[in-house]
């Protein structure tokens, strides 16, 4: 009996040892260090990014911390954030402090294919895994880089497929013969323009890019390129820029007088109470876009639903200065892909982070859409499906899906009224 | 599409006169280099956004207010860091540090209060539908805001060469010393001069969103590179130069877009190092010490 006794006490001394030894072995923190761009060029499309990550970790802090399945338990989060002021040399500074000196646990990039271009190289050079947010610059993505991921887009060589798909099959039939390409020379709409040129040529169909010019992504002024495209005399004009470029384009061509019988435009799109406050809904009518998942909304099946997540945004940063649109929804996309990933990783090496990422793809579901990567981790699952604004009888305006046809809502007005 | 450019260029040019004009007159008269002078115009152009916004405010009524409020502003921060400044061993240098400051700090209150988003006003509150010009049609926004530059600049021709404070202000940007040794009231003088560099700035920054499509806090970086090359092309310290350079630089800027539109931001760049290989001193150079 008392053999037993000791034995019992011997094997529950044990136990608790042991526990006590993996709970000693815990952080006090997970460290996930991040940028954001409060002021430049880029800050229009980070900080939302940045504000809906920021929302998932006070989310996650609130509940305990994240679930953190090498120590069985939840730990607080601590993320680390610099404004990197949209500088492209401040931010590889500022990469480089995260990983050598804060020592993160988790390196996230900022928001956009520029900010995030130079971090691929530090992080792989670092062996870190890069949380690759909204940057979809195709060249970011190599079979022989394991550390980088992207969370939330598309890489940019697949956005436009349904644009180049829709003019070649459905804007045959309606009489577009003439395309004219503008855009943005960046990493981000330059692979995208590549992509319209590839896609075209691939097609064989009746079609023709009769203007295809680039312009400096700081390009404010579009009235003479207007011109300059109206004398080409397209069926069809692509452009393709950043907020700021969308903006001046969408506002000039307004005040020019011209209308196109089929334009598009990226961030009518993504950014669309941004674009209706700044561009008006007047210059916005008829204008075909990408349709974002912050309209589409997706059935979540892991965090907040679509109007979940505008309530709790709307609770958090009400003010209305930075945009609620996809570039929030893809912040905090990033979050829920962490927060399922450190809930699946056997160790926090980053290959295995990587690995815990890879294992959710095709499996995840969230207000994003269905989270899918290619064997280079580059996003794939989440499509764009193309879209047109138009006026919804009642003052202001409302998305039709047009393209690809299993998911359309409606016909495509053409020519634009 | 020459045509076009030309005409488009010629009522662009016009407007960065207007960009430039404040920045050559501080340098002018206190040679100093204002690199907060982007922020000044920003702060116009959020100026109009904001009272478009709560009043519907139209931007040309701004423009008036604009003249008042920022002359006014100049003064005290004139006698803050102006005599101070020229009292160094290096003023223009020293003026650089200071303003670049001086700029930080105006941006990031500005990213406070407004964001950092782009902010607009309505395209059609300067006229709605395109205005023909010899056969061309362009943006009323555009032609309202050309005309708005070259009234603005007219207004400091005249305030130059036919008012007494304008006759005074050219004997300081001629020489500092000598008029201070005449009587003039050298630091009234300035700091009328530099308030009315910080309005003209203003008045800029309020015809901005219409111009460049839209304003956020940090446009004032950009804007101080394109008013460089405005002012170097005219000539520095020689405020009128500053219209030569100013439609200089926007014909040439429409045509880069109309025919090498990727390289069109490489420009001002261009044009500095092509002036100071070809005519150090300016298009209207030689006029400097003759102001």
């Amino acid at each position: 009996m008392l053999r037993k006794l000791i034995l019992g006490l011997f094997a529950a001394a044990l136990t608790i040892s042991g526990s006590g030894a993996r709970a000693a072995g815990a952080p006090a923190e997970i460290k996930i260090g991040t940028l954001y761009a409060a002021s430049g060029n880029f800050a229009a499309i980070s900080m939302p990014v940045h504000y809906g990550l920021k929302l998932w970790v006070d989310q996650m802090n609130a509940e305990g911390g994240v679930y953190v399945k090498p120590y069985n338990k939840k730990i607080p989060i601590k993320l680390i954030a610099y404004d990197d002021q949209s500088n492209t040399a401040t931010a590889a500074t500022l990469y480089n402090q995260l990983i050598t000196q804060d020592k993160v646990d988790i390196l996230v990039a900022d928001s956009g294919s520029v900010l995030t271009s130079v971090a691929v190289p530090i992080a792989r050079d670092h062996k870190m895994l890069l949380i690759d947010q909204t940057g979809t610059g195709a060249a970011f993505f190599s079979k022989d880089n394991p550390y980088i991921v992207l969370m939330s887009d598309p890489v940019s060589s697949i956005w436009p497929k349904y644009i180049a798909d829709f003019l070649t099959s459905d804007g045959v039939k309606l009489g577009i013969k003439r395309i004219a390409l503008l855009y943005s020379t960046n990493d981000f709409t330059g692979t995208q323009a590549n992509a319209v040129r590839g896609f075209i040529k691939a097609a064989n169909a009746p079609v023709e890019i009769v203007y295809d010019q680039g312009v400096p992504t700081n390009t404010t002024s579009y009235t003479v390129i207007i011109n300059n495209i109206s004398a080409a005399n397209p069926d069809a004009v692509i452009a393709l820029g950043y907020p700021n470029n969308d903006i001046s384009y969408l506002r000039n061509l307004q005040d020019s007088g011209v209308k196109y019988k089929w334009q598009f435009a990226i961030y009518p799109g993504l950014e669309t109470e941004h674009l209706e406050k700044t561009v008006g809904a007047k210059g916005l009518e008829y204008v075909y876009t990408y349709t974002p998942s912050s309209v589409l909304e997706y059935k979540a099946e892991f965090g907040m639903s679509l109007p979940q997540f505008r309530a709790a945004w709307n609770k958090k940063y009400g003010e209305g200065k930075v945009s609620f649109g996809f570039n929030s929804v893809a912040g905090y996309t990033t979050g829920l892909v962490l927060q399922k990933a450190l809930a699946g990783t056997e160790s926090m090496d980053q290959l295995a982070l990587r690995k815990a990422i890879f294992a959710l793809s095709g499996k995840l579901k969230t207000i994003d859409g269905s989270f899918e990567l290619d064997e280079t981790g580059a996003q794939i699952g989440e499509i764009t499906p193309l879209g047109q604004i138009v006026p919804d009888g009642k003052g202001g305006l409302k998305f039709v899906v047009v393209y690809p046809h299993d998911v359309a809502t409606g016909k495509p007005v053409y020519p634009a009224k | 599409m020459l045509g076009y450019a030309l005409l488009a260029g010629l009522v662009f040019g016009l407007y960065f006169s207007l960009v430039g004009l404040g920045l050559n007159l501080v340098f002018g008269v206190m040679r100093i280099v204002n690199l907060a002078h982007g922020d000044f115009l920003m702060l116009g152009a959020f100026g109009a956004f904001w009272l478009f916004g709560i009043a519907h405010v139209n931007p040309i009524v701004t423009a008036f207010l604009a003249l008042p409020v920022f002359i006014a502003l100049g003064f005290p921060l004139y006698y803050l860091v102006v005599p101070r400044l020229l009292r160094a061993k290096d003023p223009e240098m020293l003026s650089i540090i200071l303003f670049f400051g001086l700029s930080q700090v105006i941006e990031a209150l500005a990213t406070i209060g407004f964001g950092p988003s782009e902010r607009s006003i309505p395209g059609r509150v300067l006229g709605s539908g395109p205005v023909s010009l010899f056969g061309q049609s362009f943006p009323s926004a555009w032609m309202v805001s050309g005309v708005a530059s070259g009234l603005a600049v007219l207004g400091v021709y005249l305030y130059l060469y036919r008012t007494r404070l304008g006759y005074l202000t050219r004997a300081v940007m001629v020489h500092r010393e000598e008029a201070l040794a005449t009587g003039i009231d050298v630091h009234r003088v300035s700091a009328i001069a530099f308030g009315v560099g910080l309005a003209l700035a203003a008045i800029a920054g309020v015809f901005a969103p219409f111009m460049l499509g839209s304003a956020t806090p940090a446009m004032g970086v950009d804007l101080n590179i394109q008013s460089f090359a405005v002012i170097v092309v005219g000539s520095l310290g020689n405020p009128l130069g500053t219209v030569l350079g100013g439609i200089v630089y926007g014909v040439s800027l429409m045509f880069m877009q109309t025919y090498f539109s990727s390289w069109a931001n490489l420009l001002p760049y261009l044009l500095l190092i092509l002036i100071l290989l070809v005519r150090p001193s300016g298009l209207l150079g030689r006029q400097v010490r003759r102001a």
